[in-house]
């Protein structure tokens, strides 16, 4: 194997790699970037065993071939290199050189055989979705995923495709967040995938808002693909939990507010809540929102906000942490909050958003002691 | 006048009723083990108020005539037996003769049998008292009906629960039977609801599907080893499951089912090491042994029995037991690598978090001297470190926590000025809840989060029993359980004590361990509650803990008020003092 390239397209290629090598390994061969020539340049691909990623770049290919380069010290040196060319080549399975200007640099790989095979997704049948309606998705629900271990399921997002739309929720089971958008209609079967948000991650930040993505399920991952890019991920299996049995229909009371009024109100009453469970009390009257915290031992707050809200008086307490955490992600200035009672869900929407996206998040109440 | 009489033959049976009849559930075991003697196939068990008043044993086994129904109700009147030398390797479950006459001294019995369907006979005894005898037509079997339990011993009747939970220890005795004799279909009723139909099963498996569902028993390990005349078969925990599901023994040698501490032992020796210390796989094991190398009659419920060679017996548990987790069968199933042939091994290398041990610097130290004696012990129980701890919380600033590092996942190290002082984080995380909760128990202030999601647990009757008796103090540290029917409880909301906490974990362990706890006063109770949740929603050793949560569990230690001790009164804090390290390296 032999060829030439920019330091520029080496690097662009590395980065969009270098996240999906695993930091600690016990396989060496996962700390190495797969190196393989193609038609119209190299391909480069590294994976954790989770997570999958491979783009191809372009470059002047002398002689075909492929092997695995220590992943690190390859963007290292692809840091520090001189603006010039870099010719590359491997001497047998496992030694290669690599040479720019003057600089001059032997590394040991691995053989190519020693590289996990991707896994086999067909694009025959698949999705063809806008990167940027995902990367919408998926900046609006991740954050609400499980990190806890005991309920393996719930540390995925709920991907549902459906022909005309697609949703994507995720909950720890105190709160969940939910977004729909509208997709061109696809042939592709409807299909509900669990996937793994560190993957998601990575599609959001490798492919451009504007490109259009091919989205194709295998027997227990799913692929993402550009012209130049892939993504593959293991699905958690399933089922996921009825999430939409759990979302209040019949919450009568509306309230709405200043999102960041809101936001600065909270933080302020969070500085005295409890550091285990932040949890504030809230009143609702008519035009305003009382917030209290008593904390022992440390402390009590009071502050209000004055709000739109004509329903019954209600008294409800919340992790204000969890509160502040969905505000962060409303893409609107001003936001609706509905209830019904203090032990029920609450939920909380965007108000006045003029996107063709549907987005909402749920919380779960604290309990009040009285 | 003499002083010594001999008991008229109706308080003798009065006293072994004592031993054999305890509540209405040995009245259950003792009437279906005759059905099964009798070679039923079929036995419907209906009950009434948890057995008080009503508990009736319907077969079809071989039924009696009326010379035999008569003397079946004589004290020591059995058919299983004949000669003492028949004792050695009895087969039959029964054989004392002792049931029948027990259970009729102390309630109203009505025995309806017959050898053919057709005419057979009934019998009316009460108290013990000569049974009346009138003809009667019936099928094949025998029914016997047992009405009005311990109404003439009323020490007795005062001993008795409430309904509910004799109702429980029947359905637990019904369950170990229909897990004994699979070919047997079992149906039991109480209070007119049906609560277990068990058609005859092929195998241990298909049985405990009918039980607690097919998914359960889909998940258990085989176990079938031959080890010398000793054979063990049955089902076991896969290690990575054990502690998710309520835990469950059942132990039977011989077609017994019996209590076996040794035979536990033996098996949860062959998981050591699979599973975190603490936790207890659920067992289902069946031994055959040489009917000569035991003794059943040890127990008047023949709960127990006795091995000629228990160590033998013990080890071939453990053996049968290792060699089926040792099959790739027992391995977890993750689904994690999805990379065809690639097999990462499994051991692998975690990097600790940890921070430099930097000598501290001018400030005050954390812990004042203890009077530092030339013969100090090489590891002393550092009661001073711990009082210094608590006695210095509010003059301290948070920030003035030694450099702290975690050994072997299950201590945290750091610095003194007096030597190198040891943590468990366990005890230490216990001891933390456990004040924490018992705060929230006299204050009535817990923080209690509603689930999204309510999760159910299905448990045994014991547990539930557990339950009931702690219910007012599970709503007081903040969990909202509800009955949801059957065995299973519904929870709405859970405490929130640390990131880690797995509610349902804990409250499955929690349950679990109180099983069984008779502490009667509401007092202790309690404390025996906290302590427990305390213990299994702490982390464990084991677990990898980021510096900042060491931290927080020094700081929150600290502030406790007795830091040294952990609710089980081990300790928390170990410290190896300085002058034993010179000493050890010449220094002094």
């Amino acid at each position: 194997m032999r060829f030439t390239i920019s330091r520029e397209k080496l690097q662009e290629g590395l980065n969009a790699v270098s996240a999906s090598i695993p930091t600690k390994t016990t396989l060496p061969v996962l700390a190495n970037i797969l190196v393989e020539t193609t038609d119209r340049g190299i391909r480069l691909s590294g994976t954790d065993l989770d997570i999958a990623v491979s783009t191809e770049v372009a470059a002047d290919v002398e002689a075909s071939g492929a092997v695995t380069i220590p992943a690190k010290k390859l963007s290292e040196l692809a840091r520090e290199l001189p603006p010039a060319p870099v010719k590359i080549a491997a001497l047998g399975e496992q030694r290669i050189t690599l040479e720019c200007g003057r600089s001059k640099f032997k590394l040991l790989g691995l053989p190519r055989d020693e590289f996990p095979t991707f896994p086999v997704v067909r694009f025959n049948e698949s999705w063809r979705i806008k990167s940027g309606d995902l990367q919408k998705l998926i900046g609006a629900t991740v954050f609400a995923v499980s990190t806890e271990e005991s309920r393996p399921i719930l540390n995925g997002v709920l991907w549902e495709l459906r022909p005309e739309q697609m949703r994507m929720v995720a909950t720890n089971g105190h709160r969940l967040a939910k977004m729909e958008t509208p997709i061109v209609a696809s042939s592709a079967p409807a299909s509900d995938l669990i996937v793994p948000p560190k993957a998601l991650e990575q599609v959001r930040r490798l492919f451009p808002a504007e490109e259009e993505l091919e989205v194709a399920r295998g027997e227990n991952h799913i692929g993402f693909r550009s012209p130049l890019t892939a993504v593959y991920t293991r699905l958690i299996e399933g089922p996921y939990p009825n999430y939409d049995q759990v979302i209040p229909r019949d919450n009568d009371k509306y309230a709405i507010a200043d999102k960041n009024a809101l936001i600065s109100a909270l933080k302020r009453m969070s500085v005295i809540a409890s550091d285990q469970t932040h949890r504030i009390r809230m009143a609702f009257n008519s035009g305003m929102l009382k917030f209290s915290v008593t904390t022992p031992d440390l402390g009590e707050a009071q502050d209000e906000l004055p709000i739109r809200y004509d329903g019954d008086q209600l008294e409800i307490g919340f992790n204000a942490s969890y509160l502040l955490e969905i505000l962060r992600f409303m893409p609107t200035d001003e936001i609706k909050l509905t209830f019904k009672a203090p032990e029920r869900a609450a939920t909380i929407e965007p108000e006045g958003w003029t996107d063709p996206a549907t987005y909402m998040c749920l919380v779960m109440p604290l309990r009040l002691m009285d | 006048m003499p002083v010594i009489s001999v008991l008229p033959s109706a308080v003798a049976d009065q006293i072994a009723a004592g031993e054999v009849v305890e509540r209405p559930a040995s009245v259950v075991k003792e009437l279906v083990e005759n059905s099964l003697d009798a070679g039923a196939k079929s036995v419907e068990i209906t009950v009434q108020e948890g057995g008080r008043a009503l508990i009736r044993i319907s077969d079809d086994g071989a039924g009696m005539d009326a010379d035999d129904a008569v003397l079946s109700l004589a004290r020591h009147g059995t058919s299983k037996i004949r000669t003492s030398a028949d004792l050695t390797g009895v087969r039959t479950f029964g054989f004392r003769g002792e049931a029948l006459p027990a259970i009729c001294s102390v309630s109203r019995m009505e025995i309806e049998t017959a050898l053919h369907d057709g005419s057979g006979t009934r019998l009316e005894a009460a108290g013990g008292a000569p049974p009346t005898v009138t003809p009667t037509q019936r099928r094949r079997g025998t029914t016997v009906t047992v009405t009005d339990l311990f109404y003439n011993s009323p020490a007795r009747a005062k001993f008795l629960r409430g309904s509910r939970s004799e109702w429980r220890a029947i359905s637990e005795i019904v369950m170990t039977l229909a897990l004994t004799r699979r070919d047997i279909r079992f149906e039991l009723l109480h209070d007119g609801r049906r609560s277990l139909t068990a058609p005859p099963a092929s195998s241990l498996r298909v049985r405990l599907g009918a039980l607690w569902g097919v998914q359960y028993a889909d998940g258990l390990l085989d176990v079938d080893d031959v080890a010398g005349p000793i054979h063990v078969s049955g089902l076991v925990e896969r290690p990575a499951n054990v502690g998710t599901a309520t835990r469950r023994v059942f132990l039977s040698v011989n077609g017994r089912s019996i209590r076996d501490a040794g035979i536990v032992r033996g098996a949860e020796a062959a998981y050591r090491s699979t599973i975190p210390a603490g936790t207890r796989p659920a067992l289902y094991l069946e031994v055959a042994v040489p009917a000569d190398s035991v003794d059943v009659n040890v127990h008047p419920a023949k709960a127990e029995i006795r091995f000629q060679d228990r160590w033998t017996v013990e080890r071939a548990v453990e053996r049968a037991v290792r060699r089926a987790l040792g099959t790739f069968d027992s391995s977890a199933a993750m689904g994690r690598s999805f990379f065809g042939g690639i097999t990462a091994p499994n051991a692998h290398v975690q990097v600790i978090e940890s921070e430099i041990l930097a000598p501290q610097a001018e400030d005050t130290p954390l812990f004042h001297a203890a009077s530092s004696s030339a013969d100090a012990a090489d590891v002393k129980d550092y009661e001073t470190v711990a009082r210094d701890i608590a006695g210095n919380a509010s003059t301290r600033e948070d920030d003035n926590i030694p450099p702290l590092t975690q050994l072997r996942r299950t201590y945290i190290m750091f610095e003194h000025e007096d030597g190198v002082v040891l943590i468990d984080q366990h005890s230490a995380h216990e001891r933390v809840l456990y004040e924490e909760f018992m705060r929230a128990i006299e204050t009535g202030s817990a923080d209690s989060q509603r689930l999204l999601l309510p999760f159910t647990l299905t448990l045994s009757a014991a547990e539930l029993e557990a339950f009931d008796l702690n219910r007012e103090y599970f709503d007081k540290l903040g969990f909202e359980i509800e009955p949801f029917g059957g065995n299973a409880l519904i929870v709405h909301a859970v405490p929130l004590p640390h990131p880690r906490f797995d509610a349902e974990r804990c409250l499955r362990d929690t349950l679990a361990s109180l099983t069984g706890d008779r502490t009667p006063s509401a007092h202790g109770r309690h404390e025996r509650l906290v302590a427990t949740i305390a213990c299994k929603a702490a982390v464990k050793g084991g677990d990898l803990l980021s510096g900042a949560e060491m931290r927080a569990l020094f700081v929150a230690l600290r502030d406790t008020n007795l830091p040294a001790h952990d609710v089980h009164g081990r300790s928390t804090i170990v410290q190896l003092a300085w002058s034993e390290v010179d000493r050890r390296f010449g220094r002094s």
